[in-house]
């Protein structure tokens, strides 16, 4: 998952992009409100984490934009202002939840796997469906209950697919969204990690779990909840 | 007598009263001595006809003719009178008018001296009599000496003077309730304007409008152009002060924040969690000096009236969203038309902690209930309720929970403040805060806000 972080002060930002890409996310920092705007108008992302009181443009004037304009990935406000006008003006301009500095970093990837989750239909802090389970907190995967190894490119792929399960997701839309940096790694690789998820996750070819549209991308194609 | 147009209207009734009492006396004293005068004329007239009308007889005494021009003499009691005596002052002719009635002699005139008296006859009438002592030349050449007497009863000309009194008081009264009226109604015109400008500052001390009209006379146009730049700094000075504790907030909290962070990063055990605390503290300070009341008093040039349905309408769509993953049915239940007279920010930090606070500690039911005070649902006054089915306050640690800063548990993160800023603010409106028990089960926030 992308994530863009428009946040001035250098120390916060840096820690917290560190933070978070410890978490496994793919973090684009921002430094200031044109900055941050442009990434949120242009760069591929799943969400956003913006501090209101930014230089050159208000992160107000940022989520107000990027809604206009259609964006819809779930955004996060870093605020040092925690009067409640504040924190309602923000959620009212499209924000979906906030943070009050000085916040605990950890405190900040708990909302974000919140709003992640969230925003792919998940009611419940652990997503599951059928016998695979996935807790984006813990970044652990189980099937029937037993703790699967993946590696961090792994994870990110199942927990994105997982995210949006039921959605197609082409090979394109993972690559930008999951690496950090060069978008233009051979697609192939996609396919490899893809191989070895469903090896790991679904070794006896029975619940199949990842689907493969031709020509389109990938699905995960299990029921959502419990099942049986 | 605290307003400008009972003073005038009070002042120029006393200076009507007045000229107007000169002006009755001065035209009743013209037209009694005039009347008099007319009165003393005809009566002179009728004295000259009888004596015209006298003759002498034979017999050496005047006689006069039984009919006289004037009619009056010969009805009896007409009022006019007329009679003749001689020099021993015995009668010689009577009218036929004074039959029965006795003439006062009054005193003896001198000889050909006309004498007005006032005299009263025996029933009481009053009478002007004109007596006229003269001289007659008999034929014979012997002159003597006899006294005319003409009186006529002043009822009438009493009567005549009273209704000319009773129409000068009557048409001066009327001109005198007329001018009052007119004064009164031009008074009101003249300070429509003075008025109006109360007014206005009334309404911007409610909140209806944000500054006065330019609308005013030539003279009123310089207070009411200093009112509004008074309104203006006063306004200004209180966006300042907010913008500035903005600033202060994002500038302490921001490098709060940092620190935290990179206490993550590099430390761990005894030392970051006792670095974190200290960290807490400023953070617990720096929150609750700047969540201070905005409004402070009332009567504020700043006050607004709030739609108070609208901003907890923002309110509950922005809890849904931070609290989506719970899921809290929030119902509220809102008088009609209701409205908050302070700062905006003021409601929403109470309607928002309380709000918050019960999402945090709720089941699954939230209910907030805004109800006016007064019965008025527009004069600020108002009773706010929110009622959750959580665990609930302990009476004992109510108290505690609404000291500043202090945490029942501290799990529970931003825990801390809230009620305490509440309690402040609803404090700084001369309202209060109390804790109770929810008929949902848990607990029951009462804010008051008594009308300003």
């Amino acid at each position: 998952m992308r994530l863009l972080v428009i946040e001035d002060d250098a120390i916060l930002r840096e820690s917290l992009a560190a933070k978070l890409a410890e978490s496994g996310f793919a973090v684009e920092q921002a430094v200031d409100g044109k900055e941050g705007l442009y990434y949120a108008l242009e760069y591929p992302i799943d969400l956003a984490i913006v501090d209101l009181g930014l230089p050159e443009m208000s992160g107000l004037d940022i989520i107000r934009e990027a809604r206009e304009q259609g964006k819809t990935y779930p955004i996060l406000i870093l605020t040092a202002r925690d009067r409640w006008e504040d924190k309602v003006d923000g959620l009212d301009a499209g924000a979906d939840d906030y943070v009050v500095k000085p916040f605990h970093v950890e405190e900040v990837t708990a909302r974000v796997n919140a709003l992640l989750r969230r925003s792919g239909g998940w009611a419940s802090s652990v997503m599951t469906a059928g016998p695979v389970s996935l807790d984006m907190s813990r970044q652990e995967l189980k099937v029937n209950e037993a703790a699967i190894e993946l590696t961090s490119f792994e994870y990110k792929i199942i927990e994105y697919l997982m995210v949006r399960a039921g959605q197609v997701i082409s090979k394109t839309e993972l690559t930008e969204r999951l690496y950090d940096q060069d978008f233009e790694r051979d697609s192939n690789v996609i396919e490899v990690f893809i191989g070895r998820l469903r090896k790991k996750i679904d070794p006896d070819n029975t619940i199949n779990p990842i689907e493969t549209l031709r020509g389109r991308g990938y699905r995960f194609a299990l029921e959502r909840g419990q099942s049986g | 007598m605290s307003s400008l147009s009972a003073r005038l209207l009070i002042s120029v009734s006393v200076l009507l009263m007045f000229f107007f009492g000169v002006t009755i006396v001065v035209l009743d004293t013209a037209f009694r001595s005039a009347a008099e005068q007319a009165q003393a004329d005809i009566l002179d007239g009728h004295l000259m006809a009888i004596l015209a009308a006298a003759e002498p007889t034979d017999r050496g005494v005047l006689a006069l003719p039984p009919d006289l021009q004037e009619p009056r003499f010969g009805n009896i009691e007409s009022g006019l009178y007329a009679e003749l005596r001689d020099d021993a002052g015995a009668i010689v002719w009577r009218s036929r008018s004074a039959l029965g009635i006795e003439i006062p002699t009054g005193a003896q005139p001198q000889s050909g001296v006309r004498q007005f008296l006032n005299e009263t006859l025996a029933d009481g009438t009053p009478l002007l009599m004109l007596s006229l002592a003269v001289q007659w030349e008999f034929p014979d050449g012997e002159l003597r000496p006899f006294v005319f007497k003409v009186a006529e009863s002043l009822d009438s000309f009493n009567a005549q003077i009273a209704q000319f009194r009773r129409q000068l008081f009557g048409w001066f009264a009327a001109v005198a309730l007329i001018m009052l009226f007119s004064i009164s109604v031009l008074l009101r015109r003249l300070l429509r304007p003075l008025r109006q400008i109360e007014n206005e500052i009334g309404e911007v001390e409610e909140g209806k409008r944000s500054s006065l009209s330019d609308e005013f006379p030539t003279e009123l146009t310089g207070v009411a152009r200093n009112m509004n730049v008074l309104i203006d700094s006063e306004r200004a000075r209180s966006d300042r002060y907010r913008v500035t504790l903005d600033n202060l907030a994002h500038s302490l909290k921001t490098p709060l924040a940092a620190m935290r962070a990179l206490l993550n990063q590099s430390q761990t055990g005894g030392f970051a969690d006792r670095f974190n605390e200290q960290i807490n503290r400023m953070d617990e300070i720096v929150r609750y000096q700047l969540r201070k009341p905005a409004a402070s008093r009332a009567g504020d040039l700043t006050l607004t009236l709030i739609s108070v349905e609208k901003e907890v309408e923002r309110l509950v769509e922005g809890l849904k969203k931070v609290y989506h993953d719970k899921d809290p049915s929030i119902a509220t239940v809102i008088d009609e038309e209701m409205l908050f007279r302070g700062d905006a920010g003021d409601f929403l930090e109470i309607a928002g902690n309380l709000l918050d606070n019960a999402c945090k500690w709720c089941d699954r039911r939230v209910r907030m209930t805004i109800k006016s005070s007064s019965g008025h649902a527009s004069d600020g006054g108002m009773v706010l309720v929110v009622s959750d089915d959580g665990p609930g306050i302990p009476e004992a640690a109510a108290d505690v929970l609404l000291q500043r800063g202090t945490r029942l548990d501290e799990s529970t993160p931003g825990h801390g403040i809230g009620l305490a800023v509440v309690k402040e603010i609803a404090e700084s409106y001369g309202g209060k805060l109390e804790i109770g028990q929810s008929d949902l089960g848990g607990a029951e926030l009462r804010a008051t806000i008594p009308v300003s």
